[in-house]
């Protein structure tokens, strides 16, 4: 059984991508967003869950945010999947709250 | 623009004069097709001029001015459209969403005398279904409402029953629908402190780091080395992040009840007869999102129970005595982007015994008079695989350890046996296939060897054990 367990957590060891991986969607939105969209910014603060994850999709498809983002389309479209992997009509976290 | 017609007009006209006399004649002649194109063009400049004309008279500008007023009316429309949807979406007050498992497993349970057989159990073909009705809905800004309702059950049987309220949504059954939770999240305005009050039957039941295995968010309050159960209580939660600078920190106060003794006749009455009364269950719990870690977790809990009894068992009938459980569980979510997660969670149960032991079953013990502590360490990892063909499936592994005195209150695991009250060694393998965002298969195995019994988990004492369990499964997942 020993050799099984290591056997198994040396082949998933050397799956680990040696590349470095691309900027995440949570990094990316809450820098490239966030920037603007905060308490005191320039514009509302926006959460995912505000939309479902379609929404999402058609808002910057049919290009309806109101300014340019600024990013590359690259990074808008990891934003946007962000954002839809975090919709409302995503899975939530379920736990008693916390207030802020 | 009607100049530049007229100009136009007339430079045909002087064309054709000059054309004829370049000729020296009155007579015009140009081929009859250049003709006919040039009458097609002064017509169809001629109806241009028409219609601009039309446009700039009294009856044109009305036509101008409809334009305006059919956009306001079809805003209208819009409107009252909108609001018989927003109307209806605020009338309907409840999100509500769906899960839907089928799972197969092949068990082998060996060495274990509580079966028969031999000590053999086997189990090749053995099918569940389990359907959750989810459901939301956000009061008032402030009054948050969450729900679960759940059939639990065996292919085509009426399965077993549950053995208490911790578990009746997580034992397959029959097909009666179970309330797994529904509690409230109330946050009081104008407090001096940022406060929360969450009332009901709590999200207690996989909680972290089940999450990793069942490839979704976290799901519960405490984590699941501790407590993996339905349970009804209160949670008063004291927000620290503003005061420690730590994300989502908090510390929480909880009362529930691990059993509430009542009259069987009059139900808000106690039950007279019984020598024993409720189990009170009081908690704390410390949480945090490990400072300069993304995406981790860090609990700190502290539960005690008190008068623990036999919940109703007959041979069981009496107070046994009171047990402290204190756990840590650290765990941490894509380590520097690496598509690792992992957690460690560790457990310490202590307990006071009354010196009670009805029929030679005490807290732990035989006599009711020897204190006992357990330990338990819960470890593992899930990799992410970069594999966007095969929508990035995952594997994972876990591993636990429970010493011979080791109990906590898991009544209520997702999987058919109990595998964190393990007092041995467990071994979990899995591989999860995402087919698309809301459907999913698991393929494991795991391999639990028993050193001591686990039965009845804090009653009596536990038995050494050779048992071992084995069990193949795969199962599909949909969520919606």
């Amino acid at each position: 059984m020993q050799k099984r367990i290591v056997t198994m957590l040396t082949a998933m060891s050397l799956m680990l991508p040696a590349v470095a991986m691309a900027a995440s969607g949570d990094a990316l939105f809450l820098q490239s967003c966030g920037a603007c969209h905060k308490k005191g910014g320039k514009a509302a603060t926006v959460n995912p869950a505000d939309k479902a994850g379609t929404v999402w999709e058609k808002y910057f498809a049919r290009g309806r945010h109101p300014v340019p983002t600024g990013m590359s389309d690259a990074d808008l479209q990891t934003v946007v999947k962000y954002l839809m992997a975090h919709a409302a009509d995503s899975d939530q976290p379920a736990a008693a709250v916390i207030p802020k | 623009m009607k100049k530049i017609l007229l100009t136009a007009g007339a430079l045909l006209a002087w064309t054709s004069c000059a054309v004829a006399g370049a000729g020296g004649s009155d007579v015009v002649s140009i081929p009859a097709e250049d003709y006919k194109a040039i009458l097609q063009r002064l017509d169809t400049l001629q109806k241009r001029v028409d219609q601009m004309e039309k446009a700039e008279s009294p009856s044109g500008k009305a036509v101008s001015a409809a334009m305006p007023n059919k956009l306001a009316k079809d805003v209208e429309t819009i409107y009252d459209t909108l609001d018989k949807v927003e109307t209806k979406s605020l009338k309907d007050r409840i999100n509500l969403g769906a899960e839907l498992r089928t799972r197969v497993d092949d068990f082998k349970l060996k060495n274990d005398n509580s079966y028969g057989g031999g000590g053999t159990d086997h189990n090749d073909n053995f099918w569940t279904n389990r359907f959750r009705l989810n459901m939301d809905a956000e009061i008032q800004k402030n009054l948050l409402f969450t729900g679960r309702v759940a059939v639990y059950k065996d292919f085509n049987s009426l399965g077993v029953t549950a053995p208490n309220d911790a578990s009746q949504a997580h034992v397959p059954g029959n097909t009666s629908l179970k309330l797994d939770r529904a509690y409230v999240d109330w946050t009081p305005e104008g407090m001096p402190i940022p406060l929360a009050l969450t009332f009901g039957r709590h999200p207690s039941s996989e909680g972290p780091p089940s999450e990793l295995k069942e490839n979704r968010l976290r799901q519960s309050t405490y984590p699941s080395l501790l407590f993996d159960g339905e349970s009804d209580g209160v949670v008063a939660t004291v927000g620290l992040e503003r005061y420690l600078g730590w994300k989502n920190s908090g510390i929480r106060f909880a009362y529930g009840k691990g059993y509430q003794d009542s009259n069987q006749t009059v139900s808000y009455l106690d039950n007279g007869s019984h020598p024993y009364d409720d189990i009170n269950v009081y908690a704390m719990f410390f949480e945090t999102e490990i400072p300069g870690v993304r995406d981790s977790l860090l609990v700190l809990s502290a539960l005690e129970a008190t008068d623990i009894n036999g919940m109703g068992n007959p041979n069981i009938n009496a107070k046994l005595g009171n047990m402290s459980l204190y756990g840590v569980h650290a765990q941490a979510n894509n380590v520097a982007d690496s598509g690792f997660d992992i957690f460690l969670s560790t457990g310490l149960n202590k307990t006071d015994p009354n010196g009670n032991a009805p029929n030679g079953i005490g807290l732990l013990d035989s006599d009711g008079t020897t204190k006992h502590t357990g330990w338990s360490v819960y470890t593992g990892l899930r990799y992410n695989i970069p594999y966007k063909p095969m929508n990035n499936p995952k594997i994972g592994f876990e591993y636990n350890h429970g010493s011979e005195y080791w109990a906590s209150f898991t009544w209520g695991p997702s999987e058919l046996y109990n595998k964190l009250a393990t007092r041995g060694d467990a071994y979990d393998f899995y591989y999860i296939q995402p087919f698309n965002d809301n459907l999913f298969g698991r393929l494991g195995y795991t391999h639990i060897n028993y050193d001591h019994g686990v039965m009845y988990q804090v009653f009596g004492e536990p038995g050494p054990s050779n048992a071992v369990l084995d069990d193949v499964y795969f199962l599909l997942d949909v969520r919606f």
